[in-house]
């Protein structure tokens, strides 16, 4: 560094005027959660749902079990019951513990009635281990977080 | 100190740094005998984040294991994915399609450039300077969000599969990652403007931590280390994997090997990720994204060994199957374990004040360091 | 596919060298692979850095094959920067067998042979500092041989350190 630049300190003003150049509003790029949503993509993989037919609102889960057996963690519990007069499996319960899920998404990839899901729901805080265990219920209508007042 | 220790003698001192400290970068200790502000030794102290993820591979099949390894280097995570894919699909003598390994490499480039972009945001916080911390993490933030856009999750993304890809590209990716582009060149500069002149940044960084090329070759240390030190190799070009061969691009070197000269050799790499990624989107083929990958994938008995140029170093997988659906062994050759063991030789002789610009010179992550 | 004879002129130089201290050359999937007697690896390793180039250590490591009268399979690979070539270099020890470190030839080997300690409970002999390196000093068994389970797992050590019932 020639003496001059050295006494001008022009190394330190050159990194001030990006500061600077910086300082304008139109730079801001904070995100206020939770006073404002964020959005998140539409694939995102976050809470699972397990999804109903819209028509009749039955399940659309024909508890084949290989959610669960895809799962790494196998953290998802199936169980079904025989329908005696359609011969068919029928979902009696359901268990997906969140607390331990790493949201891979290979759940969701093995379904092939696309039951269930990994939906845009981010906010899976709950006061107790035993909240983070959700059973066929809660899959089903979704999480209900506390809305955020200012 | 005893009561006839004279003026000039000193005792040696141990200083513990960690395992929370700022600028370790996680829970790594090192142990420091000191003599005034000198260091006369290390010794580091692992394991705090130890997972047993080469233990829980045995646990589960080859498919379900491919998750965890996202969690080894969680700030690079697309390339763990890859090289562990790139595993699996040796020993399964697999062809990935074209289409498939396009799209891998942008996003491995886009991977390596938030990598690098989170090492010169932190390696900066811990000499001194706050401003580029924050820069780093608004440009960081565009990459996460084209992998949250593509695959649903930020850093743990579980992006590639065993023989292609699960997703397909989202509407306008191609765009989106051009627009990255355009906007990022621009910024690497203005960090260069920030620090690359900046005398306290010189002062702290010129002639710190040296390791000559044959140093390196010691203790086998790869990545930008290596290539500050003058030594001209990338696996991307002397073994290229996913068709880095169709891609120009240059390896950036320097020659002192100090801290200053890796800093410099990352800058540099970022530009040529962008390079590279303008190239792959500019060809990216039509096609199907899965390759003919078995539903239960069931490797034949054998053995191989692949590893990538990951951010930080040589990453490689040797992965042993014994004909079942489940791996018998999968063993990972972490960088930053491995390039971690040169810490010794780099502080011999340097300042306490060094050992931070040391560590973070080194680009460690603590989660794969431990596994 | 099964492995075929790797056929180049260092695994003939290699041959000629080693004798029948070294036991196979062969290829699998393009990957090229020496299996030596244990005695032998240490020379075979120091003849490649010295005679050969195979200057850069990239990664030693063992596998547990219990069934197997030689337990554990150790696997040292090497690269040759002015090759441009990786060659692994495997022997299969029984149990108890304390395999010479490689230290004295790469450096690298240090924390890498700690960790095949930590994990295997392989001792290499002439090791400068052989403790364990991922877990903790005193904690007991050798995580990644293949009898070892999360059932198996240090309670003790957990129940003293971290004051819980169990680490699961
Ligand atoms: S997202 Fe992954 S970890 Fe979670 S339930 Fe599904 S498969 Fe299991
Ligand atoms: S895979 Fe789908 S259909 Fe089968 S049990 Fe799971 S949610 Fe139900």
């Amino acid at each position: 560094m020639s003496l001059l630049k050295k006494v001008f300190l022009v190394d330190l003003f050159q990194g001030l005027w990006v500061t600077f150049r910086n300082q304008h509003p139109k730079h801001l790029v904070t995100e206020q959660y939770p006073a404002e949503r964020p959005m998140v993509a539409e694939r995102y993989r976050g809470a699972p749902r397990l999804n109903i037919n819209p028509e009749n609102g039955e399940t659309l889960c024909i508890a084949c079990n290989l959610c669960a057996l895809a799962c790494p963690e196998t953290l998802i519990v199936v169980t079904s019951e025989r329908n005696e007069q359609t011969k068919r499996k029928e979902l009696t319960t359901f268990t997906y513990d969140t607390s331990r899920c790493m949201f891979c998404g290979l759940c969701e990839d093995a379904c092939p009635v696309d039951a269930l899901e990994l939906t845009q729901d981010f906010e899976l805080a709950s006061y107790t281990r035993e909240g983070q265990i959700w059973d066929r219920q809660m899959l089903e209508e979704g999480p209900r977080p506390t809305p955020y007042k200012c | 100190m005893t009561p006839d220790a004279t003026f000039l003698d000193s005792t040696e001192l141990v200083l513990n740094m960690g395992p929370q400290h700022p600028s370790t970068h996680g829970v790594l200790r090192v142990i420091l005998k000191l003599d005034g502000e000198k260091v006369l030794g290390t010794d580091c102290v692992l394991g705090y984040l130890h997972r047993g993820v080469e233990k829980i591979a045995e646990n589960r099949t080859w498919a379900q294991f491919n998750p965890y390894v996202d969690r080894m280097d969680y700030v690079a995570a697309i390339s763990n994915g890859l090289g562990y894919c790139l595993a699996v699909e040796k020993l399964l003598n697999l062809e990935v399609p074209g289409r498939a390994q396009a799209v891998r490499v942008i996003l491995t480039e886009l991977n390596r450039i938030g990598s690098h972009l989170l090492w010169l945001g932190t390696h900066a916080l811990d000499i001194g300077a706050i401003t580029p911390v924050f820069y780093c993490f608004r440009e960081r933030e565009a990459t996460l969000n084209i992998f949250e856009k593509y695959c649903g999750a930020r850093l743990t993304t579980h992006a590639f599969r065993v023989g292609g890809l699960q997703y397909e590209t989202y509407e306008g990716f191609e765009k989106e990652v051009n627009e990255f582009c355009d906007m990022f060149l621009p910024k690497v500069d203005e960090y260069e403007e920030l620090l690359t002149g900046n005398r306290i940044w010189i002062g702290r960084l010129k002639d710190v931590g040296i390791l000559t090329g044959e140093e390196c070759k010691e203790y086998g240390v790869t990545g930008p280390v290596l290539r500050a030190a003058g030594v001209k190799w990338d696996l991307r070009k002397a073994q290229p994997y996913s068709g880095y061969e169709k891609y120009e691009f240059d390896i950036p070197t320097c020659q002192n090997g100090d801290t200053y000269d890796r800093y410099m050799v990352r800058m540099q790499e970022m530009r040529q990720s962008v390079r590279i990624i303008r190239q792959a989107v500019a060809s990216i083929p039509e096609g199907p994204i899965m390759g003919k990958a078995p539903k239960v994938i069931k490797p034949p008995v054998g053995e191989a060994y692949v590893s990538i140029e990951a951010p930080k170093g040589e990453l490689g997988y040797y992965v042993v199957s014994d004909g079942s659906t489940q791996p018998y062994r999968v063993r990972v050759r972490p960088p930053s374990f491995i390039n971690l063991q040169a810490l010794d030789r780099m502080i011999a002789g340097g300042l306490v004040a060094d050992v931070v610009a040391i560590i973070g010179t080194l680009d460690i992550v603590l989660g794969e360091v431990d596994r | 596919m099964a492995a075929t004879p790797w056929d180049s002129e260092l695994a003939r130089e290699l041959k000629e060298r080693f004798g029948d201290r070294i036991i196979e050359t062969s290829t699998y999937l393009g990957q090229n692979f020496i299996v030596t007697k244990p005695d032998a690896a240490i020379p075979v390793l120091e003849y490649l850095k010295l005679e050969a180039d195979f200057d850069y250590l990239v990664d030693v490591t063992a596998v547990d094959w219990p069934k197997r009268p030689e337990r554990f399979d150790l696997v040292y690979i090497v690269y040759s920067f002015a090759r441009n070539e990786r060659v692994r270099i495997k022997t299969y020890l029984p149990e108890g067998f304390k395999p010479e470190s490689s230290v004295g030839v790469h450096l690298t080997a240090n924390w890498l042979e700690r960790e095949v300690y930590d994990m295997f409970g392989i001792q290499f002999a002439g090791h400068p500092d052989l403790r364990r390196i991922l877990m903790p000093d005193e904690w007991q068994g050798h995580p990644l041989r293949k009898d070892y389970s999360i059932l198996r797992q240090d309670q003790t050590w957990v129940r003293e350190n971290l004051e819980i019932e169990s680490g699961q």
